[in-house]
């Protein structure tokens, strides 16, 4: 089987991340021939992502070797004495025989399995996918969460604001009966004729409220339930004022209830 | 440099990422297209002859350049020679576009940058690192700096 190995040789040379470097003996796997003593031979190894390259030094020029890590297993294993601090990777694909590796000591060995066992393609893939759906659900947690702390303010407001509005609101009911037709009329044109009513409405309330230094662009109004009730407030009175003028409009009806 | 070349061949078999009857022209000057099954397995591109079980060839997808060809191929060239191109045909512009992003985003160094975007990302909205429920944050894969290679 062909393998492109002069990009696979530049690629494990290049200067790209290695995930593990260090010596390692080995016996049985692909380009290491048994040594005299049965000692194995001892290699520079670099692990690159699931490649696992051996060099015949650390300045090696060419990989003797590489062992695609895919469908493997790695476990601590039992070397030939003398040596110790041995592992195998095992192949599920059958037919391969495991290739024996030691360390120079326990801490190389256990850094060398760790390393080994994640590091096939699959494995990144899985660890990827998770933080891709964690970051999701951080995004989406931390909306929710600002949303929340509006409802948190407005739990807050909501005591205070029956005191706002109440004084608001019966204000609102004055305004709206002195801003009635009937009542602008009756003031003799307080107002300019040509302004609009629906404007004049329009500004009531929202002009009382201001008055006291509130205002839907506040800061205070930061609050969606306040900003909420703001203009809630102002749809209330434009549809009295229009109930009014209708039924204004049908005095002689009877039995007509009231908004 | 001698590799695993059963184990390959067991990689070869496994479920591919995709798959696809494409042409195929190899680098070489003068080199005829040539009808094979094209297989995206991890970060490898084996290619079959048509009626065979045994790949022909792989090729590592590190490293590497895809590009569009026109009319709808695409190739891929490897860095230390640019201009050698495994070229590829498709049937139609979709299953082009198609092979290329899967193809792009097919390497280890793909994943591994991904990874160090996200871990970052996450720190960033919850102030907390992701790998460490892992017990892997400290590996020299899954580190900043490794963004900069």
């Amino acid at each position: 089987m062909k393998l492109n190995e002069r990009s696979v040789a530049h690629y494990a040379l290049s200067d790209s991340p290695a995930d593990h470097v260090g010596f390692l003996r080995t016996w049985g796997g692909p380009g290491t021939p048994p040594t005299p003593s049965g000692t194995g031979r001892r290699c520079w190894f670099v692990l690159k992502g699931n490649l696992l390259f051996s060099f015949e030094s650390r300045e090696g020029r060419a990989p003797l070797s590489l062992v695609v890590l895919e469908g493997c297993t790695v476990e601590l294993a039992e070397a030939p004495v003398p040596e110790e601090f041995a592992f195998a990777i095992r192949f599920d694909a059958p037919g391969v025989r495991p290739h024996l590796l030691a360390a120079d000591g326990p801490a190389a060995q256990e850094a060398w399995v760790k390393a080994l066992s994640r590091a096939s393609f699959g494995y990144m893939r899985l660890v990827v996918r998770e933080l891709e759906s964690q970051l999701r659900d951080a995004r989406q947690s931390l909306a929710l969460h600002r949303r929340s702390s509006w409802k948190a303010v407005t739990s807050r407001c909501k005591p205070q604001a029956p005191d706002r509005w109440s004084p608001g609101l019966e204000n609102g009911h004055t305004l709206s009966r002195d801003c009635s037709p009937t009542g602008l009329v009756e003031e003799g044109g307080s107002r300019p004729a040509g302004r609009g009513l629906a404007e004049w409405e329009l500004q009531g309330p929202a002009n009382l409220l201001l008055g006291r230094g509130q205002s839907p662009v506040s800061p205070e109004t930061s609050c969606f339930s306040t900003l909420h009730d703001w203009y809630g407030q102002e749809i209330m009175e434009l549809r009295r004022a229009w109930l009014q003028r209708a039924q204004g409009s049908r005095p002689e009806r009877e039995g007509q209830d009231r908004p | 440099m001698r590799y695993n070349e059963k184990e390959l061949q067991a990689l070869s078999r496994q479920p591919a990422e995709l798959a696809a009857e494409l042409g195929m022209r190899g680098p070489k000057k003068g080199s005829v297209v040539k009808r094979r099954l094209v297989k995206l397995v991890v970060n490898f591109l084996f290619y079959f002859r048509t009626d065979e079980a045994e790949p022909v060839g792989a090729l590592l997808l590190e490293h590497c350049k895809v590009a569009q060809e026109e009319p709808s191929g695409f190739s891929i060239s490897f860095v230390e020679d640019p201009e050698r191109k495994y070229r590829f045909e498709c049937h139609s512009e979709e299953q082009c576009q198609e092979w290329i992003g899967a193809l792009r985003r097919a390497s280890y160094e793909f994943m591994r940058r991904s990874l160090i975007f996200y871990r970052n990302e996450i720190q960033k909205v919850t102030g907390k690192d992701p790998l460490e429920q892992f017990g892997i944050s400290e590996e020299a894969r899954f580190q900043l700096s490794g963004l900069q290679a």
